[in-house]
């Protein structure tokens, strides 16, 4: 099985001597990876900074990031996952089937130059976007390149995280895991923690329909959701907690404007690579924090009496 | 036998594990109508969504549109469950015997991780069929699983024994981490099939695409399907086994993992 | 205020050994004697010290990503509802944070020490910490491949490494420091290890594992730090590598130091398959060397998640296992790598682990100097430890498991022939009174005047695992915590750091070799107090007797 290898991204502007990219494009979408921690960067192993690094590039299209790039391979959309896949036999030098790696837009020489470079690099670093998590085959595209860098490490040091999205999901990501033990698609409906991605996660959820109420924070659901999912969004009483007017906000029943975190607010965020850093104020907002807002409601529904599961919603044992 | 009838679609999923006829058995009817049902957060009794009516039984009937209520014949050992109408997610799932059937559509996840029995479902099925939860070694390791629709996203999900058929089509990632078992599609499939596949075979009837880690390997009719065609019989299924008509070709994979699974896809003779 | 009466208390720290006596409590210490107040009838039962847990990992970047890579774990796991007074949780091999606080409370354990922090992630484990209810915490921070510090050892500065150290502690809020695989988690951010501890680390000339060691413990040593290195040996795990831990030990002599997880530490053989026992050896010299106190690390077979810094060592069990493996390097300091494990009684390799960790334990004489602990969740879940002092207190019991073990561990193990059996006295020793000794920590793991009021009361059975998995009353701060085995009041414990003295001057140093280095600013580094909940600053008064 596979497995996430990866590292903070010290050791990325440090060691890495291969860098690759696959589906997404950092030169627009996160202007400052190249320069702060990636290929700009001179490391402590890698005095000659840009020169010392081999980047690569896939995606299904020419981006900004080509440019970066010393080499770059286009895959045809959807294809991904067999590009990956194929990759993984070839680095325990197994058969691959000509034809078929042909109809990925590759040819097998390209794929067997890639893993040849990657099999000769000190310390290689796979970043993967949205172009490849949330395209078709999603959790199985991540799953394919996390599991690719894992194997990598029989013949040298390899690792792979995925470039996040804005804002600090991997801080929800990190306060879900403790407080219950899963980080994200979290059920406390039974009193306990349930985890099911496909059946309790967001977009699911709101898509079948199978909520009667929505609590939005941090978040704008109604840009990115499918519209069945905005039609719940809509049908259902939805709160919203954001600084600024927002097309969720728009379909809301109840929008309460708070500070903007980070600016007006204190709190921790996490980088991508799950380093947490503070965040200091630095100027005053009339309106209260999330943290506040959420603390008053607490406060408020601790006032109504009390609901409590019954030990009997834990005999059944499901999940 | 026990007959239940949903009075009304509920709002928001309802989780109804009780509804098996190992949970039923020894009780009355209205100790049958006190037992437990969640929806939501909230604890309510069956007969708060169901008119329970009937005679104590290993049978038990289900009649409405069940497509929001959850987890019907979980862990059931014996008896039977005909569910009348759709049904939703988890049914069957860690069933460990006795025989439900569906005259609707399914939902995802049916017989999760189960370890014997019968699921049939008439209709279409959703996603992760006989699969394992996120994170599980294993998924389905025994039982029959017979869909007369189509099926959704990673059917027999690290499946370890068993057999899962498929009289519709079935979208992408089947046999995905196959361990073991039988997957029969009898209608083909849509991509990635047999994806990190260690072990186990996979029938398709009709031309499937394949990914470039499934090599062919040769063409050949093996003794073993005679003995999965004898066993799928009974469920009106039917294997083409005459050379005459044509032949099975052998796909060997997955290469990336490296696997000893294979998908056997038949060929007629033109 | 309270009075404990009628029950036989165990307190060795004082030299109190069954005795029915009363315990009195005011303001959350133990006092002479109350007027008043509640009295706790503990008629047949016996009164402890509160547990302490010298090594565990229940908070932290590395647990938290062991609880996403595990989810198959947490759903067959036990569940803890939401109710008037406790959060919902689950327990397991990963427990979340409020259900590690319930659990230990639960157990009579009230202090725990998290083993492994990194400097860059600290932030994060006192977050954690602070949801950690009820009990009273501390935590060690990595130091073993601290690239700061070893460089600096390359050339020979020692004393800019010293202070480098004491500002890292101060930064971080910890209590004391770990090393683990010293050099060998730095060499594996280049996919090597470091197997020889007399042979430069990958990348150094002269910097070698046993240079690291010898100059760490010096450190805390001359930092004055209440708790001594805490060592995780280099070649964990791995057959033969008793030669590895006998050769440090003798670098330690002259400086005190905490060997975790010994039992981990401890086998011959050449490999796999020739794998046995060497606690005989590594008991003989211990016992000889009281600069030394040391962990069990036990093993005891069912599921356990694997989570170390110890990087290399992990993608070995990932690829021995093919499970699934979680590895987080984190830049400059340290790593951390997790495997699912599961140990088999049928398994001869696990067969001997099992029994290596209750040899230690019976070998090694003096009580005071090695303490229960099962590296949880590496050996076995933390909620497990009264099936260990079962096994303790019963060597027909012991007898009868090995029996059960395959016929060629037999010959490879000693557990068959020893005798020993612990007393009540010397498991209260183990638990409590021993770890909190080795810790520096004056007001636990006793019940003196002027001790922490945290007590665990049992009711006196035969049978030790159900004894002390179940106890009658658990005071925590001089309240009861656990009653009966329900939750009556949760009150948040404290958390214990040091702040050793460095030359301010050290920063200066410090600042552009971060700003090459790290991809921080060097403002955001330090941890704030006011983000440590219940923090208490416990004084640097360990001084070296000559």
């Amino acid at each position: 099985m596979g497995g996430k290898v990866s590292c903070t991204l010290g050791e990325v502007k440090n060691r890495a001597d291969f860098i690759l990219y696959w589906g997404g494009n950092p030169a627009e979408c996160h202007p400052r990876h190249f320069t702060k921690y990636t290929i700009m960067q001179k490391g402590k192993f890698l005095p000659e900074g840009r020169k010392g690094r081999t980047m690569v590039l896939v995606d299904i299209r020419e981006t900004m990031s080509v440019k970066a790039a010393d080499i770059f391979l286009q895959v045809r959309p959807g294809k991904d996952f067999e590009v990956v896949t194929a990759l993984r036999a070839l680095v325990k030098g197994n058969r691959v089937d000509t034809a078929l790696v042909e109809e990925t837009g590759l040819k097998l020489e390209q794929l067997q130059d890639l893993v040849d470079r990657m099999k000769r690099c000190k310390f290689g670093v796979i970043f993967f976007g949205m172009g490849l998590s949330m395209t078709r085959g999603k959790h199985m595209n991540s799953a394919a390149v996390l599991t690719l860098a894992a194997e990598m490490n029989a013949f040298t040091k390899f690792v792979a995280m995925p470039m996040r999205g804005h804002g600090n999901v991997a801080g929800a990501d990190m306060v879900l895991r403790w407080t219950t033990g899963y980080p994200f698609g979290v059920n406390l409906c039974r009193g306990f923690p349930r985890f099911n991605p496909g059946e309790f996660s967001t977009v699911d959820l709101l898509v079948r329909g199978d909520i009667d109420a929505a609590f939005v924070l941090g978040a704008d659901p109604g840009a990115t959701m499918p519209q069945p999912g905005i039609d719940t969004l809509a049908r259902v009483p939805t709160i919203v907690l954001d600084p600024k007017v927002t097309h969720t906000s728009k379909l809301a029943r109840v929008h309460i404007t708070t500070s903007v975190t980070g600016i007006s607010s204190p709190g921790t965020a996490y980088r991508m690579d799950e380093v947490p850093l503070p965040l200091r104020p630095v100027l005053k907002s009339p309106y209260p924090s999330d943290e506040e807002v959420v603390r008053r409601i607490i406060a408020a529904v601790d006032k109504k009496s009390a609901w409590l599961p019954k030990p009997a919603t834990m005999a059944s044992g499901v999940m | 036998m026990i007959k239940l009838t949903l009075k009304d679609q509920p709002t928001v999923p309802l989780e109804a594990e009780m509804l098996t006829p190992d949970q039923f058995s020894g009780l009355n009817l209205d100790a049958i109508r006190a037992l437990p049902v969640f929806l939501g957060k909230r604890q309510l009794r069956v007969d708060d969504f169901f008119t329970v009516d009937g005679e104590p039984s290993d049978e038990l009937e289900i009649h409405g549109d069940l497509a929001k209520v959850k987890y019907i014949g979980r862990a059931m050992t014996r008896g039977r469950i005909k569910v009348c109408g759709n049904v939703g997610m988890h049914l069957g799932a860690a069933m460990k015997g006795g025989s439900i059937e569906v005259t609707g559509n399914a939902s995802d996840w049916i017989g999760g991780e189960m370890t014997g029995g019968l699921i049939h479902v008439h209709g279409n099925a959703g996603g992760q069929v006989g699969a394992a939860y996120r994170g599980s070694l294993s998924g389905m390791n025994n039982g029959t699983i017979l869909i007369g629709g189509t099926a959704g996203l990673e059917v027999g999900m690290r499946m370890k024994r068993g057999i899962i058929a498929v009289k519709g089509q079935v979208r992408d990632f089947c046999g995905l981490q196959m361990k073991g078992g039988t997957i029969l599609l009898m209608n083909g499939a849509e991509i990635r099939t047999g994806a990190w596949m260690i072990r186990g075979t996979i029938i398709s009837l009709k031309p499937i695409k394949l990914l470039p880690t499934f090599p062919f390997a040769c063409t050949y009719s093996p003794t073993f399907l005679r003995l999965i065609a004898k066993h799928v019989a009974p469920l009106g299924l039917s294997l083409p086994m005459d050379e005459q008509t044509g032949t099975y070709h052998r796909y060997s994979g997955d290469s990336s993992v490296p696997g000893k699974g294979e998908i056997l896809v038949w060929q007629p003779r033109v | 205020m309270l009075r404990i009466t009628g029950g036989k208390v165990y307190d060795p720290a004082n030299g109190i050994n069954g005795e029915v006596r009363d315990i009195c409590i005011a303001d959350g210490k133990v006092v002479a004697n109350v007027e008043g107040g509640r009295t706790i009838d503990a008629n047949g039962m016996i009164v402890f010290p509160g547990g302490v847990d010298i090594h565990t990992h229940v908070a932290g970047a590395a647990l938290n990503f062991a609880r996403a890579l595990t989810p198959e774990n947490q759903r067959v796991a036990a569940k803890f509802l939401h109710t008037k007074e406790t959060r919902m949780g689950i327990g397991g091999q990963t427990p979340t944070t409020f259900a590690t606080g319930y659990l230990y409370a639960g157990m009579g354990y009230t202090t725990v020490v998290e083993a492994a922090v990194p400097v860059l992630s600290a932030k994060h484990t006192h977050e954690e910490l602070r949801d950690t209810p009820i009990v009273d915490k501390a935590c060690c921070l990595l130091m073993g491949n601290n690239e700061l510090v070893m460089d600096l050892l390359e050339v020979g500065e020692y004393e800019k490494a010293k202070h480098i150290v004491a500002w890292l502690i101060s930064a971080a809020k910890t209590y004391g420091i770990k090393a683990v695989n010293p050099g060998g988690v730095a060499a594996w951010k280049f996919g090597k290890d470091a197997k020889q501890i007399h042979s430069p680390i990958d990348g150094y000339n002269k910097v070698n594992p046993g240079m690291i060691i010898a100059n760490l413990a010096k450190i805390c040593d001359e930092l004055g730090l209440p708790h001594p290195m805490h060592l995780h040996c280099n070649n964990l795990g791995v057959p033969g590598n008793v030669s590895t831990t006998l050769e440090t030990m003798k670098l330690l002599e002259g400086n005190r130091a905490h060997m975790a997880h010994l039992q981990f530490h401890a086998y011959g053989g050449d490999d796999w398959h020739t794998m046995r026992s060497e606690s005989v050896q590594l008991a003989e010299y211990f016992n000889t060397h009281p600069n030394l106190t040391c962990d069990a690390g036990a093993v005891l077979f069912g599921n356990a998640v694997t989570i170390t810094a110890d990087g290399p060592w992990q993608h070995l069990l990932y690829q021995l296992t093919g499970r699934k493996w979680g590895n987080l390097d984190v830049e400059n300091e340290t790593g951390c790598g997790i495997v699912p494990y599961t140990y088999k009684g049928s398994n001869l390799v696990n067969a001997v682990q099992w029994a290596v960790g209750l040899e230690l334990l019976l070998l090694i004489n003096d009580p005071w100097r090695i303490f229960l602990t099962t590296d949880h969740p590496n050996g076995a879940c933390f909620w497990r430890y009264p099936e260990i002092i079962h096994l303790l207190m019963h060597a027909d019991i012991r007898r009868e498991r090995v029996r059960a073990l395959p016929e060629a561990a037999l010959s490879r193990i000693y557990l068959a022939d020893l005798d020993r059996e612990y007393t009540l006295y010397e498991i209260a020793i183990i638990t409590s009174a021993g770890p909190a000794r080795a810790l520096g920590m004056k007001q636990k793991g006793h019940l003196g005047v002027g001790a922490d009021a945290d007590i665990a009361i049992y009711n006196q059975n035969p049978d030790g695992e159900l004894m002390f998995r179940y106890p009658r009353y658990v005071l925590k701060g001089g309240e009861v915590a656990v009653e009966e085995g329900e939750i009556r009041s949760v009150k948040d414990g404290h958390e214990f750091v040091c702040q050793p003295s460095y030359d301010a001057g050290i920063e200066d140093y410090l600042k552009p070799v971060f700003q090459q280095q790290y991809t921080m600013s060097f403002e955001n580094y330090p941890v704030d107090a006011e983000r440590v909940h219940g923090m208490q600053i416990a004084e640097c008064s360990y001084q070296k007797t000559t």
